[in-house]
């Protein structure tokens, strides 16, 4: 084959390749501004006149997700926010200051990380069920750290990591004391890796289902387990529950978008530098 | 006071209460599944009750359907990460000599990775797979290979869920490959044209040796995803029809919330629990001595 005929080929796989990322995708977009009667037409119809019901229905009718999305907004921010609080300083110490015990800390996070989610929801369903916190924001919270947390840590533990030394020894010389070399000399580096560690702390807490539906209830429900409303053994709301998702996704789409060039770095967190190396 | 020990004093300040927690939040309800896995508790039957020793571990020798889906939990997790690695490598492979675009690729291949599982699942049991309407069989029936039921016929199923996890892991083995490969220095390829080696060869003695460690790291990952991977299936078959798509995750839901008897349930995740450290162990272990 020639050169042109080569480059050709590339690009015709280049774009099969994104339609077949892209597509299911695009096709739920397409499918949530559809009357029922044209989701069901066959063949199917790619021109046609566009509605918003299903957006109003999902938004402000019957089985309205806007409480949902407010169960979603509360334990996926308070999560963030105390991963984040308590993380930060504790992946200073794990990059950068010698105590005891040290490697097997950053073992014991990385394991911690590890562990899979149904053998924790077990537990944590037994247990709150005794003190009566099913369906209640706390216990809900709680258990989403035991994700966000170990997460954030090891996130944060690479970018201290890039920071310079002789930064802080500077700040050290001039008796500046830890503290203040911390929040005022290296916290300041690593900005960008704070609003990266942010962002994907959110975007992981607001995805998870299954501790969501096993510990949520009438009163926290968030919008991943309200998904469910609009299918039923009957019958597909398929138009709604399109829209339901598009909604639901919009936050996460948006944040994939505007982070993409750090989407590989932050799922390749634990792995890069993890275990062994200290 | 001196210079070390203030350092130890502040490092255990800013790590001891994230280890705290953690041991808190963590460590202490793994304890507690331990000692459930321990107990006859099955909430359907409350009467029932009492320690039972092993009994519970005892009990899966003679359960089909634990073997099942530990079966099911092996097939799903290796025909994933293989998938996803062999397709993900050859894309990166490609896109790599595309000179423009790359940018617009890298969007759609973001896309699948930031959608909830649960979400993925709903799309793909609806729009993609669903007989009569569904993007595939839509497909199949122009192609005249007929219409199926893509997510009722137990094999058809089991593939299926397999087709959906590849479908949104790839890109994350593509993104990842893709910037390791743009590191890769061009001049020792420079010389080993010169030498006339074949594409081919310049694959197998330059480039898969030095992205090996990429490839592991990609295989780590998948591996601990795949063997918790619990949404997209549960929303797109519930681990049916019957028990086909029922990996050793989705077997311990259902026995602990489903059918109630906790018990059992906490057992069968304690098993899952020793697979996934033993697996993630070896992984490690293997990367070490690969890398030392």
């Amino acid at each position: 084959m020639n050169r042109r005929g080569r480059t050709i080929a590339l690009y015709a796989l280049a774009g099969v390749l994104l339609s077949v990322w892209a597509f299911p995708v695009l096709w739920a977009l397409l499918t949530s501004f559809k009357t029922e009667r044209d989701v069901l037409a066959y063949p199917p119809v790619v021109v046609f006149t566009p509605t918003l019901a299903n957006y109003r229905e999902v938004l402000f009718g019957a089985s309205s997700i806007l409480p949902n999305l407010w169960s979603s907004l509360i334990v996926t921010g308070a999560t963030t926010v105390l991963s984040m609080l308590i993380a930060t300083p504790a992946a200073y110490a794990l990059a950068r200051l010698r105590y005891p015990g040290k490697r097997a800390s950053g073992f014991y996070v990385l394991a911690t990380q590890m562990l899979p989610p149904v053998g924790l929801i077990i537990p944590y369903y037994l247990a709150l069920q005794k003190v009566g916190a099913l369906d209640s924001y706390g216990g809900m919270i709680l258990i989403y750290l035991t994700f966000s947390l170990p997460f954030a840590m090891w996130l944060m533990v690479s970018y201290f990591e890039d920071v310079p030394f002789e930064m802080e020894e500077a700040a050290l010389l001039d008796r500046a004391g830890r503290w203040r070399a911390f929040w005022h000399v290296v916290l300041p580096q690593v900005r960008g890796g704070l609003a990266v560690t942010t962002i994907f702390v959110f975007l992981n807490a607001w995805n998870e289902f299954l501790f969501a539906v096993v510990l949520g209830g009438n009163r926290v429900r968030p919008v991943t387990v309200a998904m469910f409303n609009f299918i039923s053994v009957e019958q597909t709301q398929w138009a709604r529950l399109a829209a339901a998702a598009m909604v639901a996704m919009a936050p996460v789409i948006l944040i994939g978008l505007f982070a993409q060039r750090h989407i590989v770095k932050g799922l390749t967190v634990g792995a890069v530098k993890g275990g062994g190396r200290r | 006071m001196n210079l070390e020990q203030q350092e130890r004093r502040f490092a255990l300040a800013l790590v001891g209460p994230a280890l705290l927690l953690l041991l808190l939040i963590t460590t202490a309800p793994l304890v507690y599944l331990l000692w459930t896995s321990l107990q006859r508790l099955d909430l359907g039957m409350p009467w029932v009750k009492g320690f039972a020793g092993l009994g519970n571990y005892a009990k899966m020798d003679g359960d089909p359907r634990f073997w099942n889906s530990l079966a099911l939990t092996g097939i799903y997790t290796a025909s994933t990460v293989v998938l996803q690695v062999l397709v993900g490598l050859s894309l990166a492979l490609l896109v790599l000599r595309i000179p423009k675009g790359q940018g617009v690729l890298r969007i759609a291949a973001i896309l699948p990775i930031v959608l909830a599982p649960v979400v993925v699942g709903l799309f793909w049991r609806t729009l993609v797979l669903s007989p009569e309407f569904g993007l595939v069989d839509l497909v199949t029936r122009s192609l005249g290979l007929g219409s199926h039921n893509w997510l009722g016929d137990p094999q058809l199923a089991l593939i299926s869920v397999i087709a959906i996890h590849t479908w949104q892991w790839t890109p994350f083995a593509f993104l990842v490959l893709l910037a390791t490969l743009a590191t890769l220095p061009p001049d020792l390829y420079e010389a080993a044209r010169l030498d006339r080696a074949s594409a081919w060869k310049r694959f197998i003695y330059i480039t898969l040796p030095l992205i090996r460690p990429a490839i592991v790291m990609v295989v780590i990952l998948r591996t601990m995803t795949a063997l918790s991977a619990f949404a997209a299936i549960f929303a797109a078959t519930g681990g049916g029809p019957g028990s086909a798509t029922e990996i050793l995750n989705l077997y311990a839901y259902r026995t602990s919330f489903t059918e109630l008897n906790l018990g059992y349930g906490a057992a069968l995740a304690t098993v899952l629990l020793a697979i996934t450290l033993a697996v993630s162990w070896l992984l490690f272990r293997r990367r070490t001595a690969r890398t030392a």
